[in-house]
């Protein structure tokens, strides 16, 4: 079938509208940091909510949360109840962070729903999944990590991370969309499988989650140096910008478990690559280099998640180790698929 | 204090002795073992399989990239041969890198056997005791209600029982509970380990028993699974010749199609291989059409499409006008894409002296403005052949075999000072009438690779094993829950503290389940609570 151009052109400006849309709301989360109310800093997420309503459960004197022990079944009146909180719902927490995140959570969902129909409609447009050369992957992996970090947004109440992450969306779009837009075309036929959607779907899923943790890592590097530094008396304490950002404790969790998403989608798609190659080379795994490279990011993860649970590594090393999986990851991406020759004819650049 | 958490880290094991001079040799044995089975050697190991890898993918490797390597040696003459004595040019093969991951994965069964036995333990024994002081737990509530303790524990169990939850009840003093949940996780994480091993055997089968070969057909040809009929074959250490199925493929056509106008103008987009088989000799023939994504699956063996090219067809005559040489001979194309393709034709037994060809097939041909033949177009709209002629003797009968696409140019002279250009149906007389060749026509060939791989299966299912462990220990959440109940202090009803600990919660979401159990229980006392109570 021959490629809709039309729809194709119509794909690249919701992408040109999205990078837009995207870099108010890079503005409008700059705005929080810079005119919210700090108050609400102290509450960024439901953990320490949570921690306050632990504090009053052992504390027990300051009036209870929930005060409903008067009803029928209630018993004892003297005794101070305490329940778990129930958290807001997602909404109602929007509502409640102040005019600068509505503002940049308003945005950043028209960006992403500008995104999602920017890589839908290339998708129409070349009949096939749309993320077939570099242009197209890249797109498509920022539109994946974009939805994850909304909703790691909204799920832990982490506004304060949206303008280093959303930011960092912004300017790979946008090197994308400048340095190596590729018009709408079809495949070769060593890309014609349905198990490239299958394997391509899932590591770009999979680089666009590692994507939000990685951003993760770098905060909880920067967080962590600024404590350091002024447990060592190099820099005075209170910085509002750290002030502002989950504590260490609530970062590394954050990161943590966006790696536990990403790791087994990308165990996955390097399996569906397996079963991809054997289809069209005849063998699961040949260390070719866009393979070898993709075990790397693997292993490098795997050692992230036992550097957790080994003494001495925890914290800021195991972050060191986690950015250094993006790395590896993002070296295939640029390096790997461009200039080493292998069987993967993909990345279509230049 | 105890530690109430559940399943100990690996970390958490007794501290290994430091050596000193007391140690004998199991000794030695018994803290080299448990040096290697630590968390800490597993997280090195690991960093060095991915820094191992690396020269893998940077260094052309002799097992996909012979051409590459030997062009290496060119370009660095005195670094390679170092190079290669380290490995380094067959990485994935090599000692050292065998070294790491032999040693990690003994690693990896020193530590998850012991934790298999582990598991199965604490699946028999009981949760700790209740903690006396719920409220230091990171999870807690209190309410207090209107039933008598007795009655309040009960539900409580009722209720955490129908959850499935393991318990551990208080003896007669004390009116407590201990629950636990989650030994999943523990099952998964076992899974994903032994599954990884599974993995490196299911490889080794492979490397074992299975083989790999490729046979390159013209148009019209037919092979069998034969070592003595395929071109090359890579065989595993214990294949046998009753390891090859005796299926015979004959190629009927190959089409090639592609892009014809735009920016992709020559990218090929699509292959199709049309082939009659016969699973053994005498059975019934059947077709198929092998594409690149789908290869064609007999016995035990599959046949994949890996290139195609063009065989220009020539007839060749000798002096007297008699004809020795009228075939298709495969010529192959350079990576570029356009298909300019080369090769060569032997005529050995013409006379008055033997004939050889060097030639270019162009398959779409264009004068390029320095005049030049070159190629605009893969496909063959405009086929040309532009052939060096030789004559003298060809070295075929004596010194080891040769190459079919090479020319030995010991005992040949160039007949003519330029290359000459046919079209389709053209002849060039030869200079001193040695003779003639017309460019007939042309063929195409497809390649094929023949693989049989009996450790495909099991690597399959010891990855989707891997990855169904991964997720049982990454969404299973180990977790421990405890009740206390005391009689209130005004003397009618009780206090019920409960609190909860999570080991491991890798997906997060263990507060909002404490939340609903805590919501739960509370709900459960209230409607067992006897009604008057507000009317007291
Ligand atoms: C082939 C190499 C290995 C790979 C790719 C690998 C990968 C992983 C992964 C992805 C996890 C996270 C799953 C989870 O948290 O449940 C994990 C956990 C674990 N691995 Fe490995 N592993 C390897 C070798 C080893 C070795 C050699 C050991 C023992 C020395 C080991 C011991 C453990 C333990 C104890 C955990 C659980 C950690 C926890 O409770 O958080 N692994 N491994």
């Amino acid at each position: 079938m021959p490629v809709n151009l039309a729809l194709g052109h119509v794909s690249t400006d919701f992408l040109i509208a999205a990078l837009m849309i995207y870099s108010l709301a890079v503005l409008a989360f700059a705005g929080d940091f810079a005119f919210g109310r700090p108050k609400r800093g102290a509450e960024a997420s439901r953990t320490q909510v949570r921690a306050r309503a632990g504090a009053l459960a052992t504390v027990g004197a300051s009036g209870s949360p929930s005060a409903d022990s008067g009803t029928a079944g209630g018993g004892d009146a003297s005794v101070p109840t305490s329940m778990p909180p129930v958290p807001l719902s997602p909404l109602r927490a929007i509502m409640a962070a102040g005019p600068w995140v509505r503002a940049g959570m308003a945005l950043s969902s028209a960006g992403v729903l500008a995104h999602a129909i920017a890589v839908v409609t290339r998708g129409l447009a070349v009949h096939r999944a749309p993320w077939g050369n570099m242009y197209e992957f890249i797109t498509a992996l920022t539109c994946f990590a974009a939805i994850f970090f909304l909703w790691v947004m909204v799920r832990y109440r982490a506004w304060a991370l949206g303008v280093f992450v959303m930011g960092a969306v912004v300017v790979i779009l946008g090197l994308a969309e400048t340095l190596i837009y590729t018009a709408a075309g079809t495949l070769v036929p060593a890309l014609q499988s349905y198990w490239l959607s299958i394997h391509v779907t899932a590591m770009t899923v999979a680089t666009g989650v590692f994507f939000v943790a990685a951003a993760l890592g770098v905060i909880y590097l920067v967080v962590d140096r600024y404590n350091r530094r002024v447990a060592a008396g190099k820099a005075q304490g209170g910085n509002g910008i750290i002030a502002r950002l989950p504590s260490l404790e609530q970062l590394d969790r954050l990161a943590y478990r966006t790696v536990v998403f990403g790791f087994p989608v990308w165990t996955f798609g390097v399996i569906a690559g397996a079963i991809w190659a054997d289809e069209a080379w005849g063998r699961y795994w040949g260390w070719d280099p866009v393979e070898t490279w993709a075990f790397i990011t693997w292993v490098v993860y795997a050692a992230f998640l036992h550097a957790r649970a080994t003494a001495g590594w925890r914290g800021r090393r195991a972050h060191y180790v986690q950015i250094l999986g993006f790395v590896t990851l993002a070296f295939n991406i640029m390096v790997v698929q461009v200039f080493i020759t292998g069987m993967h004819s993909y990345a279509g650049v230049g | 204090m105890t530690d109430l958490r559940p399943a100990p880290e690996v970390d958490d094991q007794p501290a290994i002795p430091v050596p000193d001079a007391t140690f004998g040799v199991c000794d030695w044995l018994r803290w080299a073992w448990r040096q290697l089975t630590s968390m800490r050697i597993a997280l090195i190991l690991l960093f060095l399989l991915a820094l191992g890898s690396v020269p893998g993918s940077m260094l052309p490797q002799e097992g996909t990239n012979a051409a590459g390597v030997a062009q290496y040696y060119k370009s660095h003459p005195t670094l390679a041969p170092l190079l290669n004595h380290l490995g380094m040019f067959n990485v994935f093969g090599a000692p050292w890198f065998a070294a790491i991951y032999l040693l990690l994965f003994a690693s990896l069964v020193g530590c998850v056997v012991p934790r298999t036995f582990k598991l199965a333990g604490s699946a028999r024994t009981l949760p700790p005791r209740a903690p006396r002081n719920i409220g230091r737990l990171p999870h807690s509530a209190t309410y207090a209600t209107s039933l008598p303790p007795g009655p309040a524990l009960e539900v409580s169990a009722g209720m955490l029982g129908g959850h499935g939850f393991r318990m551990r009840h208080s003896g007669d003093g004390e009116r407590w509970i201990s629950a636990e949940k989650g030994y999943l996780r523990e099952a998964g994480n076992l899974l994903f380990h032994l599954s990884l091993l599974g993995i490196l055997v299911s490889i080794a089968l492979g490397g074992l028993f299975g083989y790999k070969a490729d046979k390159l057909l013209v148009a019209g040809a037919t092979f069998t699974d034969t070592q003595s009929d395929l071109d090359e074959i890579y065989p595993g250490r214990l294949v046998t010749d009753s390891d090859f199925a005796p299926f015979s493929i004959k190629l009927d056509s190959f089409s090639a199609s592609y892009v014809q106008s735009g920016p992709q103008l020559g990218q090929p987009s699509a292959f199709n291989a049309d082939v009659s088989y016969t699973t053994s000799p005498g059975a019934p023939v059947k077709t198929d059409d092998i594409q690149v994504n789908s290869p064609l699956s007999i016995d035990g063996a599959k046949v994949y499409l890996i290139g195609h090219g063009y065989a220009p067809i020539f007839k060749v005559t000798s002096a007297s006008g008699q004809p020795e040489y009228n075939q298709a001979q495969p010529f192959i194309a350079g990576t570029s894409g356009d298909f300019l393709s080369q090769g060569v034709v032997k005529v050995p037994d013409a006379t008055p002296e033997g004939l050889g060809f060097s030639g270019v097939f162009v398959p779409t041909a264009a004068v390029s403005p320095d005049g030049t033949l070159e190629s605009v177009f893969p496909a063959a709209a405009n086929p040309r052949v532009s052939l060096i002629a030789y004559g003298g003797n060809l070295g075929m009968n004596s010194g080891p075999t040769q190459s079919v696409y090479e020319l030995d140019m010991a005992g040949l002279k160039q007949l003519a000072a330029q290359p000459h250009v046919l079209s389709q149906g053209q002849t060039w007389k030869l200079p001193d009438g040695k003779g003639s060749i017309t460019f007939v026509g042309y063929q195409q060939w497809a390649s094929f690779a023949i693989t049989h791989d009996p450790g495909q299966l099991p690597a399959l299912i010891c990855g989707m094993g891997a990855l169904g462990g991964l997720l049982l220990s990454f969404l299973v959440r180990r977790r421990r829950v405890f009740v206390r109940v005391a009689a209130a202090p005004s003397g009618s009803g009780s206090v019920v503290r409960f609190g909860g600990l999570a080991r491991t919660d890798a997906s997060g979401g263990f507060e909002a389940e404490f939340a609903s159990l805590a919501a739960e229980l509370r709900a459960a006392h209230e409607q067992q609570a006897p009604q008057q109570e507000t009317g007291d």
